[in-house]
C-alpha cells in the first residue's frame, strides 16, 4: 500500500500574518518617535519624571502611546507564536500557547493603558 | 506543504552556520532580535510601573539607568530595534514580491542604515 504524506494546513492564517505585517509598519513608524523623543532630544538620554508628565500632556501623545503599546504586545506576541511554530508543535501545545499569549497580551495591554491613564493624571494635576 | 515532526533541533539549526545564505542570515537577525526584544518590552513594561509610584521612585531608577552597563543595554535595545525594524521592512516588501532581486543588496544597505542609527544614537546617548 502506498502512503500519501499528510498534507498540513498553514498554522499561521493570512489575516494574522497580515496582522504583524501592518502592525510591524505602524511599530517602525510609532518606534521611531519613541525613540527619538526618549533617547535623542532627552538630555542625558533618558527623560526624567517631569519630562515624562510634561510629555503626556500633549494631547495626541497618550493615544499615540496606547496604539503603540497594543501593536508592539500584539506584534511581539504573534511573532513568538511563529517561533514556536517553527519548532511543529503538536495542536494542544499550539492551543495553550494560544491561550497563554492572549491571557498575556490583554493583562499587558491593560496595565499599560492604566500606566498611561496614571501618567495623564499626574499631568492634569501639575 | 509536508508537516515535519515536533523537534527542537529545529530551532537549533537557526544557530548552525554551515552553508548559510545572506538572505537566510537576515531570517536569523530578525528571529534573534524578536526574542531579545521581545524580553525588554516586558521587562520595560514591568518597570515603568515606577512612574505610577511617583517623582521619587522613577528618578531613583533612572540613576540605576544611566550606569554604563544599563547604558550599553539600552544600546543593544536600540541596536536591535534598528535592525528588527528595518530588516522587518525588507520582509514585509519581500512577502508582497518586491525587491526579491535585489533582497541581498537591500539587506546589507539596511543593516549598514541600522548601524550608522545606532552610532548616531550611541554618540548622543554617551556623549552628554
Amino acid at each position: 500500500m502506498i502512503e500519501t504524506p499528510s498534507v498540513a494546513k498553514p498554522r499561521e492564517g493570512t489575516w494574522l500574518w497580515l496582522f504583524k505585517i501592518v502592525a510591524g509598519l505602524m511599530i517602525v513608524i510609532l518606534l521611531g518617535i519613541h525613540f527619538v523623543v526618549n533617547h535623542l532630544v532627552a538630555p542625558a538620554g533618558l527623560l526624567t519624571y517631569a519630562d515624562v508628565v510634561r510629555y503626556y500632556t500633549i494631547p495626541f501623545v497618550p493615544v499615540m502611546e496606547i496604539l503603540f503599546l497594543v501593536f508592539v504586545i500584539a506584534h511581539a506576541l504573534v511573532g513568538l507564536r511563529g517561533i514556536l511554530l517553527d519548532l511543529n508543535p503538536s495542536d494542544a501545545v499550539l492551543r495553550a500557547a494560544d491561550i497563554l499569549f492572549i491571557l498575556i497580551g490583554a493583562g499587558f495591554s491593560i496595565y499599560g493603558i492604566w500606566l498611561v491613564w496614571a501618567i495623564v493624571q499626574q499631568g492634569r494635576a501639575l | 506543504m509536508m508537516k515535519k515532526s515536533p523537534s527542537p533541533v529545529n530551532f537549533w539549526r537557526w544557530f548552525d552556520p554551515r552553508n548559510r545564505s545572506i538572505s537566510t542570515w537576515g531570517f536569523i537577525l530578525n528571529r534573534v532580535t524578536a526574542l531579545g526584544l521581545t524580553l525588554y518590552l516586558f521587562m520595560h513594561l514591568i518597570v515603568l510601573g515606577k512612574l505610577a509610584q511617583g517623582a521619587e521612585a522613577y528618578d531613583a531608577f533612572l540613576e540605576f539607568a544611566h550606569t554604563p552597563v544599563v547604558m550599553i543595554g539600552e544600546m543593544l535595545v536600540i541596536a536591535g530595534g534598528l535592525i528588527h525594524g528595518l530588516n522587518g521592512i525588507r520582509i514585509a516588501l519581500n512577502s508582497f514580491g518586491v525587491g526579491v532581486v535585489r533582497q541581498k543588496q537591500i539587506l546589507v544597505g539596511l543593516m549598514a542604515a541600522a548601524l550608522i542609527g545606532t552610532v548616531v544614537f550611541a554618540v548622543k546617548m554617551f556623549g552628554s
